[in-house]
């Protein structure tokens, strides 16, 4: 079955996401989940938010991919039996350590692995498999031959981002730790921790994207290019029907920081497109426009994010 | 006693290059199967390198490319094929689906993850263990204390990078290649190898409008602009049990490593002989004059990668 994952920064968009026609909602608690506590939600939201979801019949994950330290391993888990016990039916995580830990902890449930992880080839699906995971997320660069390959080649569970990009730049999640050498900030009294552990990929402290702002880049003593290190990637759609022909069975929108009205609006779409390739349609010209005026809402959105981060950027100390 | 142990990326510059400090070698470039004549892309260069290697007294790791997609596995299993016929003492492998290739061509050498393994828990290294992990690079992003942790915690040892350039990113493709002169690249969009020129992401010199960030990339990986060192710190290390030390030497000018080299070897073994520590200022300065943009501490005392917490 084709599923849509929607994101829930908050419970006004998990509620919204759910109403909007998503199959599962995401949700980040606070200082597990790799995005700032804007984007996180408390105990008590994530609590609100599965129960409105399963009154609906959707679906409810939690986000627990950051890297733990070896220090909050045991409060890591009981988090995760906590959401368990809230009714949430599977975890979105990263850490290959926490894989067989949370089957052993939760026999039952749905163990996605985040992009954070890095797969790169179809022997990845057969290592995650082997470890306890349902579903492995594709890189957002692999088009449909990459997908069969590891369709063919494993039966775990594949997401995609609904997401394209080209394949240059500095493409690389769960490969980059570019932004907690530069700059981080203590935690806040808000986050629920007090305590030293990096970076955005080990919790709420953020990454500030120093990938996608302007550096000079060349050889001492030459000419140098300004430039950023990756290109954006856009939101995707033409891919949708061979994707899913290709046994791609969870699209994933991403946005937890974005506007509940942009999130809603996605859903929107994307439910209709997907329901539209289901219906057997094989191409969707007819979400052209707009898909173009979601893009273009999209890439504002993002710039004003971006510029957000490098304000604060700034100001914290090295 | 203790491992000091660096890495060489191919047979020229472990012939020229002096690598007499060290106990092991990490053969190969892990980031970029293009470079010229890399033992972590060209099987048949791995038995001179490895036997130049053990005539010295050193042992010898190779390392696996890092980032293997599909259409790399075919050639990565080449490596792999050609290797586990000579007496390496370990293979490094940073792509955990190469851990499951090793698993079905039986392999019985040591692995060692490599710092792009993303090991940053003690159950994730009970996890590797499983699949015949012997020796893990932590993340540098955990600080002493974690690693510490971790060490005691699961049954694996731990390297403990000591000086050199953090790797910060690593990609599938040339970043180099991609943004330098497409008129001095050759037609067929094969390498220049334009990397062999040092290159480097700046932001904010000078004006004081932005802050002032400098990273070295070399490719295919970017580094830290700064130097981690840990010279100030050999009796700690000693004391918190880690006993293999690794200078990072990738990216580097020739003479790199055998500098920096004999000033570790010089302090770690004082430190385990339980000697008094000697005047660390002119090793601080030696190491100083080999960086281009200065000293760091890494993550190790709880801080941001590029600062330095420096006693002296």
């Amino acid at each position: 079955m084709t599923k849509l994952l929607a994101p829930a920064g908050s419970l006004e968009m998990a509620c919204v996401a759910v109403d909007e026609g998503a199959d599962v909602i995401y949700m980040g608690p606070l200082g597990f989940s790799r995005r700032p506590y804007e984007s996180e939600m408390s105990d008590a939201a994530i609590r609100e938010a599965t129960a409105y979801a399963r009154a609906k019949g959707v679906e409810a994950r939690v986000v627990l991919n950051t890297f733990p330290s070896p220090f909050e391993y045991s409060q890591f888990l009981d988090k995760a039996r906590q959401f368990a016990d809230m009714g949430v039916s599977g975890f979105i995580v990263t850490d290959v350590g926490a894989l067989p830990a949370l089957r052993r902890l939760l026999p039952e449930t749905v163990l996605h692995v985040s992009i954070g992880s890095g797969i790169s080839n179809a022997a990845d699906a057969d290592f995650y498999r082997a470890v306890g995971a349902d579903v492995i997320i594709l890189p957002y660069r692999w088009g449909i031959d990459e997908v069969a390959a590891v369709r063919r080649h494993s039966d775990i569970g594949l997401e995609v981002f609904l997401f394209e990009t080209v394949q240059t730049g500095k493409i690389c999640p769960g490969k980059c730790i570019m932004s907690s050498y530069l700059r981080f900030r203590d935690w806040l009294e808000i986050e629920g921790k007090d305590h030293f552990y990096g970076s955005a990929n080990r919790g709420a402290k953020e990454c500030y994207r120093v990938c996608q702002t302007t550096w000079e880049f060349g050889v001492p003593g030459e000419t140098s290019v300004e430039l950023k290190l990756r290109r954006d990637a856009r939101l995707m759609l033409a891919q949708l029907p061979e994707f899913m022909a290709a046994g791609v069975s969870c699209f994933k929108l991403s946005g937890r920081e974005r506007p509940v009205a942009m999130i809603r609006d996605l859903v929107r779409f994307y439910r209709k497109a997907i329901d539209t390739v289901l219906g057997g349609a094989d191409n969707l010209d007819s979400f052209t426009d707009e898909l173009a005026e979601l893009r273009g809402r999209w890439v504002h959105e993002k710039r004003i994010r971006v510029d957000t981060l490098m304000d604060r950027a700034k100001h914290y100390a090295t | 006693m203790f491992e000091l142990c660096t890495d060489v990326s191919n047979l020229k510059e472990l012939k020229q290059g002096d690598f007499s400090a060290y106990d092991a070698i990490y053969l190969g470039d892990f980031s970029c199967p293009e470079y010229p004549n890399n033992f972590s892309s060209h099987p048949a260069l791995l038995e001179e390198g490895l036997q130049l290697v053990k005539s010295r007294g050193q042992k010898a790791y190779l390392r696996l490319y890092a980032v293997p997609s599909n259409h790399d596995l075919p050639w990565v299993a080449e490596v792999i094929d050609a290797a586990l016929k000579l007496p390496f003492d370990a293979l490094e492998v940073h792509n955990l689906g190469l851990l499951r290739v090793l698993r079905e061509k039986g392999c019985k050498l040591p692995i060692h993850l490599g710092v792009f393994g993303n090991l940053y828990t003690h159950e994730t290294a009970k996890v590797l263990k499983g699949y015949g992990v012997t020796r893990v690079y932590p993340n540098p992003e955990l600080s002493l204390k974690e690693i510490a942790y971790i060490a005691d915690n699961a049954p694996i040892e731990v390297l403990v990078p000591v000086h050199g350039k953090i790797p910060l990113v690593i990609s599938e493709t040339c970043f180099i290649m991609e943004h330098c002169d497409a008129t001095k690249q050759p037609a067929d969009g094969s390498c220049s190898y334009a990397c062999t020129k040092d290159h480097w992401l700046k932001r904010g010199r000078n004006d004081g409008s932005q802050a002032d960030w400098s990273l070295k990339d070399i490719g295919r990986m970017t580094l830290s602009g700064k130097d981690l060192c840990m010279v100030e710190y050999p009796e700690n290390l000693l004391e918190m049990g880690f006993r293999v030390f690794y200078v990072q030497n990738k990216g580097e000018a020739p003479g790199y490593a055998g500098k920096v080299g004999a000033i570790y070897r010089a302090a770690l073994e004082r430190a385990a002989a339980g000697q008094e520590a000697a005047d660390v200022a002119p090793a601080l300065t030696a190491l100083t004059d080999c960086s281009q943009e200065g000293l760091c501490n890494g993550y190790y005392f709880e801080g941001a990668g590029q600062r330095y917490f420096g006693r002296v």
